[in-house]
């Protein structure tokens, strides 16, 4: 059976169940990479320029564990989701980059997703990628209709049940919420789940006795309408994780809320920053910000959260003005 | 109303002579400077780019001369550029100016945008002025752009160094204030024979190829410079991006199914298949098609820039064999590391050029 390898990074977190059902509708074997672990970050880091963002510094980690395992690795160029919303450049070059900076990688499958040029153009894109599997075209069209099914069911899993997507992929049962205070933590999903880069952010606040949350929990109408009273129209293809979610969160009844985001990260640069200025003047939540790069330690994390979540805690007591 | 906009090598001088024909009210910011860059600094978010903390301290400098319209590029192009107007427009609001971005958008409506965009700043002046202004304003860059050119040839070879940079700033001056065809004619003539008068040295100059992002490459503020610094070390710069050649192009022949990158991004194909976004497509490009004809190339990209890094990571492991050296540029680049990194380059290049000449006598007996 061909082997189709999806690295554990950037878009796995997304997309994950779609591309599974997808490949496994095909006939093909799906091998994901094994959670990052400091190893693949530092051998991920030393194929690329020093100036590359850290979740692409992980995601070339990911592709060096792969090499060998499967036959096939799935590297899309995502351009947009939505018509004139973009990605950034680093998503739309990641197939050609991943090709120059490690050339042993498994033989690459990429595909242009651009709704800007017409579903079609997305239709035959799908059809190009299922041919590399079968002639058969109806089973093609079966696979993608049963994988995008996949996706809408994962998202509304996450969103009614309020799980993170680890717990969606590896379906764990929804906890009843309970009268806890909550912490709301924003940003790319790359960042937020992946333990090794964030120092086990989310179990570090569940120890603290906080209930998270997240942008997944959040339903498609709630981002929009979040997005669309902060800024307008969006601009980033993935600007409801960052902008829609932080504004939702900051204008409702969480404690506290925490923006996360890689160093050098073009888009967070400025969405960060809209979240932090919506903070600065709503003054209804305390907001945090931490950059992750390779270089943050685990001390530097915890005192951090700490601080934070002292501050919050007298702030109830003594029911003191927010800061920022 | 009164109107500013943010600087961009000469690109000032173009634009006051299009106001001061509609007789629009209009201020000059400072040049770029260092209050201009710690002002940019200051209020922009951390990770921003350079461009966009320079024209934030232009666009808050124009705000402090009075400026109430302030004239920003955008385009949906798949960098930051077009989020740009919306967050410097939120850091002017917390600073206390009532100022107001016009967003100039180049990427849709080509030509007749910014036509638009010119009638309703002159408060609809008629079409036959707008054109004859707007002809008079690229008339002096196509200028400015051919001195530029003719200079980056002279700078490596002149006998008495400088001596040619002498002669730009006062064409620059000249064409400023070149108030109609005919003068501006003159002036440009003038300054080409001038220039073309230079004792030169006859040597074949080491040449280098500059590229990468378009506001570095335009506005020596931010790159400090770096042409000059290296006609100063006897190399000829080449560089493809000129405004004059960018209007040339995607304002007029664009639109009409002539693309001048298409060669670029022929050459680009085997290694990078699709457009990234901003100049990252280009500079592939570049490398891979001048590999044979220059002896070294200088590839400027703003930090963080994301179109430039991507580039810079398929660059680096390309076939044809070019030395390439990258220069990030933030308010952090220092002059003399910057010199420091030219010399040894320079020094390669002429070694590698040395030896080459020496395979070939050899191969050639």
């Amino acid at each position: 059976m061909i082997k189709v390898g999806i690295p554990r990074a950037l878009l796995y977190y997304q997309y994950y169940p779609m591309l599974k059902t997808f490949f496994e509708g095909l006939g093909a074997e799906v091998v994901v990479s094994p959670p990052t672990t400091r190893t693949m970050l530092a051998s991920g880091a030393s194929r690329v320029v020093a100036d590359t963002c850290l979740p692409v510094k992980v995601f070339c980690g990911h592709i060096l564990a792969l090499v060998g395992e499967c036959d096939y690795i799935f590297i899309p160029a995502l351009r947009s989701v939505k018509k004139r919303i973009y990605n950034c450049s680093k998503f739309l070059g990641l197939p050609d980059m991943t090709r120059a900076v490690i050339p042993e990688s498994p033989s690459i499958l990429d595909i242009d997703i651009d709704i800007n040029k017409g579903k079609l153009k997305f239709y035959q894109a799908i059809y190009k990628l299922g041919r590399r599997f079968t002639w058969n075209p109806l089973k093609i069209r079966q696979a993608a209709i049963a994988a995008w099914q996949a996706h809408l069911e994962y998202r509304e899993l996450m969103s009614s049940h309020g799980l993170t997507p680890p717990q969606a992929i590896d379906s764990v049962k929804p906890q009843t919420p309970s009268d806890q205070a909550t912490i709301a933590i924003v940003g790319h999903p790359y960042l937020l789940y992946d333990e090794q880069i964030n120092h086990r952010l989310i179990h570090r606040l569940e120890q603290a006795n906080y209930r998270v949350l997240t942008p997944e929990m959040l339903t498609q109408q709630q981002l929009e309408s979040a997005i669309t009273g902060l800024v307008g129209r969006p601009y980033w293809t993935y600007e409801e994780e960052v902008v829609g979610a932080g504004g939702h969160y900051l204008e409702s009844e969480v404690d506290g809320v925490i923006g996360i985001m890689a160093f050098g990260c073009g888009p967070d640069s400025l969405m960060m920053d809209l979240v932090r200025r919506q903070a600065a003047r709503l003054r209804k939540s305390s907001f945090m910000c931490l950059t992750l790069e390779e270089h943050t330690a685990e001390a530097g994390i915890a005192t951090r959260l700490e601080a934070f979540l002292d501050m919050i805690k007298r702030r109830k007591k003594k029911g003191a003005e927010v800061c920022v | 109303m009164r109107i500013g906009m943010p600087h961009m090598g000469n690109l000032y001088i173009p634009f006051k002579a299009l106001f001061q024909r509609l007789d629009i009210d209009f201020v000059i910011p400072p040049f770029n400077n260092q209050r201009t860059l710690s002002l940019g600094v200051r209020h922009s978010p951390e990770g921003m780019c350079i461009p966009f903390k320079l024209t934030l301290g232009n666009l808050i400098e124009a705000a402090e001369l009075g400026a109430d319209t302030l004239l920003m590029p955008a385009g949906s192009g798949i960098c930051r550029l077009g989020y740009y107007a919306k967050t410097q427009q939120l850091v002017l609001n917390d600073l206390g100016y009532n100022a107001e971005i016009v967003c100039v958008g180049f990427s849709q409506r080509k030509l007749l945008g910014l036509l638009e965009t010119i009638k309703h700043l002159s408060n609809n002046a008629p079409w036959s002025n707008i054109i004859s202004a707007f002809r008079f304003g690229l008339a002096k860059l196509n200028a400015l752009d051919r001195i530029e050119r003719a200079v980056q040839k002279i700078r490596p070879i002149e006998k008495v160094k400088g001596t040619a940079d002498v002669l730009l700033t006062k064409a620059v001056k000249a064409i400023d204030q070149a108030d109609d065809n005919n003068t501006l004619k003159r002036v440009e003539s003038d300054y080409t024979s001038q220039l073309s008068q230079v004792t030169k040295e006859e040597t074949r100059p080491l040449v280098v190829g500059i590229m990468g992002e378009f506001y570095v490459l335009l506005e020596p503020f931010s790159n400090l410079d770096i042409e000059k610094e290296l006609g100063r070390l006897g190399v000829e710069v080449r560089r493809t991006t000129f405004v004059s050649e960018w209007t040339k192009f995607s304002l007029f022949l664009n639109p009409l199914g002539v693309n001048e990158k298409e060669q670029l991004h022929k050459a680009a194909l085997p290694y990078l298949k699709r457009d990234i976004g901003g100049d990252g497509w280009e500079s592939v490009g570049e490398k891979v098609l001048h590999a044979k004809e220059y002896d070294g190339l200088v590839h400027l990209a703003p930090f963080t820039c994301m179109p430039e890094i991507v580039a810079q990571n398929i660059m680096s492991k390309t076939k044809e064999n070019i030395p390439v050296l990258t220069i990030l540029c933030d308010e952090q680049l220092g002059k003399s590391g910057m010199l420091t990194r030219l010399e040894a380059f320079v020094d390669l290049l002429g070694h590698r050029r040395r030896a080459k000449n020496k395979e070939r006598v050899i191969s050639n007996l």
